[in-house]
């Protein structure tokens, strides 16, 4: 692994796509893979070190979603997928299954290189917290190091980004967060209006730390300005 | 009268005058006989009144002429005695002059028996004859004849009295005997008054007997003076006659009607006699005088009496003979009127007036006739009225036919009776019904349509009652005669029935006797077969509706139990009334278990199908009780597969629209939630479709546009010919789009223009972005005939085949196109190396957005628009596309018919 030139594999059906994305990230010294289908990406990521997956959803023979979970069952990489649906049910999906991020198509060469840029900066820190933190709210603990988080006692399985936005939550817990702040602070600078983004996380974590998740203790809903942190 | 009570009679008369003929007989009787009674009276009353005055004027006429003849005779005594004064021997008192003188006188008037001459001191000087005793010188002076001379001039008459010189009664002429002024004394001759009663007894023998005539005459002083009999002279009058006499002493005259002392009515009629101050009294009894008036009067009232007792036999006649009899028959007529029976008293009355021979009885035993003839009628007006309530209180018309019998049994007094209908099955006139005959007889008789001497198909034929009086004498009767004999029967009326809607049919009346049915029994039993018709085609009727009704019930029935939703009925208790067998399927319940459910146990079974059945029954529960909408959706999963269902809850209302129950329908809405899916499947597609171009122009002009990275012309040239061709895609792709939907709503419309197949494969293949390992194999059958299609439309067809080819069999795929002439049609195959496609979905990847598994990944390749717009456009040239099973990759063939439907 090359920190200089990340290794991206670009899955996509569609040869033009395909083309468009390694060439926009070759000349900007990414090292690419191409795979026209999900048994192929699996096939490549299997044998390669990659770095970032950007996947369309909608292939022949094994979908986006399907390739995202797998890859997630051994692997923390970061993952965008490409769709061309718009819906926020298929968003919520794609998180569900573990991609970090989305792109909705058609989309143009600066918010894939913005996306890129943001996907691995988060994957970055979240390897790179080497502070010998421990952050306990009541039964809920973080160790930063270990890049673990129990409740309870129970070991979460958390991907980067949850991880990350839990840990930015536990610290400022107590304090009303705005969409935009959580969104800048964890995302990164490129995000802010991508509400439906926090909507989907925090559902995944109170899904993984609250008792029930319904009626949630720790990660509460502020109406109208974003989310809290009992504290 | 008889027969009535009093009151009632009385009643009746005084309220009915004008309704009761005695009353109006009496009447016209009274009518008649009053007047001539009147009449009768009146004669009688004026007769007697003329007969009275005629009596009493005769009676009066007889009095006058004797008043008049004494009256004459005393004149005459006055003038002698008058004469006799004149005479100087009587003034000079010579006694011999007077002898001589009187002596004459004495002669003449046999009534004088005493001639004398009185002095003027009323001393007796001398009288004629002298006789024996001799009253010379006897002073009379105090005789009232001498006073009343004393102041006379005239000559008197003096009353009665006896003579004491003759001894007998007398009355005396006296004239007093004057001198200038002096008083001589008076000459007087008695009268005697035996001789007046003489006369008066010569009159009495005039007079018829009978009349018992009594004539009396008497003084002034009421003295008898003159009497059929002498005994009663110078008596008073008073022993003789009760008072009648003074108006006759007043010097009046008339009658009067008294009594007299013997208690006899008499008629007195009296009149003076003026010379005298006398009167005469004529008398008789009333009895003889008005003998002609009582004999008028007794006629008259014999003739009144015989008129009323004639007219009371007359009218108890006529009330015995007439009015009674009439009052029993209209009293009898009342009866029938009224439909009441009479006692038996009026009964036997009525009888016995029946036997009379006049017209009465005539009139009587004409009634008797019309009431039995009316008995009758009721009889069988009942009879028909029974059958009709036999018809209409059962459904059933074996039934009805039984009872119709009973009926016809009890009319006609007959044991055996049948109805014959058409069986048409076999064609054959049956026995439907039968009384009194053999169950053989009733079960084996078959007439045939055809059989001319059959009573039954004769009255059918004919329309009207036959009838058979002897079947051992008729002819046409010869071949059913033992049949007749075996039933036992001599004599049939078969009436046709003039049925509509019921098959043809019968009835039959046998007799066991020879007998001609009369005019009355036909035309009765011809009453009755329209009453029996009107039954059977109700009973036909009344069962073909409730067959039908059945049938539509049952119709109904099985529609709501087909239906693929779930109904539920419940009462107001929560308990199952009616489910159909969409619920019997969704809980898993026998239709037993489900009558004797509840609706709850009902939808707690249907939701142990559910993944989260709390929720729901808490959305159902809020839906049952009204609380929120009420309709629930409910998500199960039956067999692995997943059914949607709508709970919709509806009252039952009745008429009123009081709740009476409630209502569950359970609408499988699987179809309409994939319907959804589908067109949400469709947005997907679409956007998918469109994006995907569009992401690549996208993608190519933003690289182009990018500042951080310089790209070589070779790069630039590349990106704008991708961003073209993605363009041309774009816009084929919206081509085909509208193509779908103009092939979707029927409008599509296709040229036939002759093309090339390699011309328009190399164009497809090129269009197709075949990859740089992809191994196209073109297979043209030398023999091809003119291929007559549109071509761009051709075009895309081929295009998305190859392009479907190559997603799913990849890159390195080899795609054959096989171009084949068969029968009538260019068939194209396109064949891959790839994985192929499942037998069991070839046939759906052709439907509009299908998807052949629910996973994203074949609508990834865009195949099932692809597909659906290849099976579109070859349909629209008239031919069929298809998938073909092959060992290894997929096989698509399409046919295009080859005959140009432009050039006929």
């Amino acid at each position: 692994m090359s920190t200089n030139s990340p290794t991206v594999l670009v899955v996509d059906d569609e040869k033009p796509l395909r083309d468009f994305v390694r060439r926009n990230l070759e000349v900007r010294n990414f090292k690419v893979e191409t795979a026209s289908n999900g048994l192929e990406a699996l096939a490549i990521f299997n044998t390669q070190n990659v770095d970032l997956v950007i996947m369309d959803i909608m292939m022949p023979h094994l979908d986006g979603l399907e390739t995202t979970r797998r890859i997630r069952q051994t692997s923390l990489v970061p993952i965008i997928i490409l769709t061309a649906l718009g819906e926020e049910v298929d968003k919520v999906r794609a998180f569900d299954m573990g991609a970090d991020d989305y792109l909705t198509k058609p989309f143009g060469t600066g918010e894939l290189l913005g996306r890129v840029k943001a996907v691995l900066r988060r994957a970055r820190w979240s390897e790179a917290s080497v502070t010998n933190e421990k952050i306990v709210r009541e039964d809920i603990v973080a160790d930063l190091e270990r890049h673990e988080i129990s409740v309870r006692g129970t070991l979460l399985n958390l991907t980067p980004t949850e991880f990350n936005l839990l840990v930015y939550m536990m610290r400022h817990a107590g304090k009303a967060l705005s969409h935009r702040s959580i969104l800048q602070s964890v995302w990164g600078p490129e995000y802010g209006e991508e509400a439906e983004y926090l909507r989907v996380y925090m559902g995944k974590l109170r899904q993984k730390i609250e008792k029930d998740p319904l009626n949630p203790e720790y990660l509460l809903t502020e109406r109208g300005i974003g989310y809290r942190f009992k504290g | 009268m008889i027969g009535y009570s009093p009151e009632m009679i009385i009643k009746r008369r005084w309220i009915s005058f004008f309704n009761d003929l005695g009353l109006q007989l009496l009447a016209l009787y009274l009518f008649i006989i009053v007047p001539a009674l009147g009449i009768l009276l009146a004669f009688d009353y004026l007769a007697g009144q003329q007969i009275q005055a005629d009596v009493r004027a005769n009676d009066l006429s007889l009095a006058r002429a004797i008043a008049l003849e004494t009256d004459l005779s005393i004149t005459k005594s006055l003038q002698a005695v008058e004469g006799l004064s004149q005479y100087p021997s009587v003034l000079e008192v010579d006694a011999d002059g007077m002898g001589n003188i009187f002596n004459i006188f004495l002669q003449t008037r046999p009534d004088v028996n005493l001639i004398y001459r009185l002095d003027a001191n009323g001393e007796m000087l001398y009288h004629y004859p002298v006789g024996p005793s001799s009253t010379v010188g006897n002073d009379f002076s105090f005789r009232d004849y001498y006073q009343r001379a004393l102041f006379s001039q005239e000559a008197l008459v003096s009353m009665g009295r006896i003579s004491p010189t003759t001894q007998q009664a007398v009355a005396t002429a006296v004239m007093p005997i004057r001198d200038g002024q002096d008083f001589l004394g008076i000459v007087a001759i008695n009268l005697k008054l035996a001789s007046l009663s003489e006369t008066l007894e010569e009159i009495v023998a005039s007079r018829r007997p009978e009349e018992d005539f009594d004539i009396v005459i008497l003084d002034s002083s009421a003295q008898i003076i003159a009497y059929p009999n002498p005994d009663f002279l110078l008596q008073s009058a008073d022993i003789l006659l009760p008072e009648v006499y003074a108006p006759l002493l007043a010097g009046k005259s008339g009658t009067r009607i008294e009594v007299d002392i013997n208690g006899e009515e008499r008629l007195y009629t009296y009149t003076p006699i003026q010379s005298a101050g006398w009167g005469v009294i004529v008398s008789r009894p009333t009895a003889t005088a008005f003998a002609t008036q009582i004999t008028i009067h007794q006629i008259t009232t014999i003739v009144a009496v015989t008129f009323v007792v004639i007219g009371l036999l007359v009218w108890i006649l006529l009330a015995r003979r007439v009015v009674m009899p009439l009052e029993r028959l209209s009293s009898l007529s009342r009866a029938i009127g009224s439909n009441q029976e009479i006692s038996n008293r009026e009964r036997k009355q009525v009888n016995r007036l029946s036997k009379r021979a006049d017209q009465i009885g005539h009139l009587i035993r004409s009634i008797l006739r019309m009431e039995e003839s009316i008995a009758t009628r009721i009889n069988e007006q009942g009879t028909l009225l029974e059958t009709s309530k036999a018809v209409v209180s059962t459904l059933d018309p074996q039934t009805v036919l039984d009872r119709i019998l009973e009926q016809v049994q009890k009319l006609f007094n007959v044991n055996m009776c049948a109805i014959v209908a058409l069986d048409e099955e076999h064609n054959a006139f049956r026995i439907r019904a039968s009384r009194g005959l053999s169950r053989k007889y009733a079960v084996q008789l078959a007439i045939q349509p055809t059989d001319p001497n059959s009573i039954t198909m004769r009255a059918l034929h004919a329309k009207e009652p036959i009838q058979i009086s002897n079947t051992e004498t008729d002819s046409t009767f010869a071949a059913q005669r033992p049949r007749a004999k075996a039933e036992g029967y001599r004599s049939i009326l078969a009436v046709p029935l003039n049925t509509q809607h019921a098959p043809p049919a019968a009835l039959l009346v046998f007799r066991p006797d020879p007998h001609v049915f009369t005019n009355n029994e036909t035309q009765l039993l011809v009453n009755f077969a329209n009453h029996v018709t009107m039954a059977i085609e109700n009973a036909t009727l009344y069962s073909r509706s409730d067959n039908r009704l059945q049938q539509q019930t049952r119709r109904i029935e099985a529609l709501v139990h087909s239906l693929s939703d779930g109904l539920i009925l419940s009462n107001l208790s929560g308990n199952v009334i009616y489910t159909n067998r969409r619920i019997g399927e969704l809980a898993n319940l026998s239709s037993d278990e489900l009558e004797r459910a509840s609706v709850d146990s009902v939808i707690n079974r249907i939701l142990t199908k559910a993944s989260t059945p709390q929720q729901i029954r808490q959305r159902i529960d809020d839906a049952l009780s009204g609380k929120k909408e009420r309709g629930v959706e409910i998500p199960l999963v039956s067999q692995n597969r997943r059914i949607d269902l709508r709970l919709q809850v509806f009252d039952v209302t009745d008429t009123q629209g009081k709740p009476i129950g409630r209502g569950l329908i359970l609408r499988d809405i699987t179809a309409d939630q994939e319907v959804d899916r589908m067109k949400s499947s469709l947005i997907s597609t679409v956007s998918h479709e469109l994006r995907t171009p569009l992401a690549a122009i996208k993608g190519y002009a933003t690289t182009l546009l990018a500042d951080d990275v310089e790209w070589d012309t070779a790069s630039q040239h590349e990106f704008l010919s991708i961003i073209s061709d993605e363009t041309d895609r774009l816009s084929a792709l919206v081509n085909s789009l509208l193509d779908l939907s103009r092939i979707e709503s029927g409008n599509l419309r296709i040229s036939h223009i002759e093309c090339s197949v390699p011309d328009i494969i190399e164009r497809a293949a090129k269009s197709a972005h075949l990859q740089d390992e992809n191994n196209l194999v073109l297979a043209l059958d030398p023999n091809l005939p003119t291929l007559y299609a549109d071509p761009p439309r051709l075009e895309t067809v081929l295009r998305n085949l190859i392009e479907n080819a190559v997603k799913y069999a990849g890159e390195k795929a080899t795609i054959q196109i096989k171009v084949t002439p068969e029968e009538s049609a260019i068939v194209f195959r396109i064949k891959d190396n790839g994985p192929g496609i499942p037998e069991e979905e070839s046939e759906r990847i052709f439907q509009s957005f299908y998807r052949v598994d629910t996973s994203l990944t074949r609508l990834a390749s865009g195949a099932g628009l692809g597909l659906a717009i290849c099976k579109g456009l070859i349909h629209a040239h008239g031919g069929e596309i298809w998938a073909e099973h092959q060992k290894k990759g997929a096989c698509i063939a399409f046919s295009i018919p080859t005959a140009n439907p432009d050039t006929p």
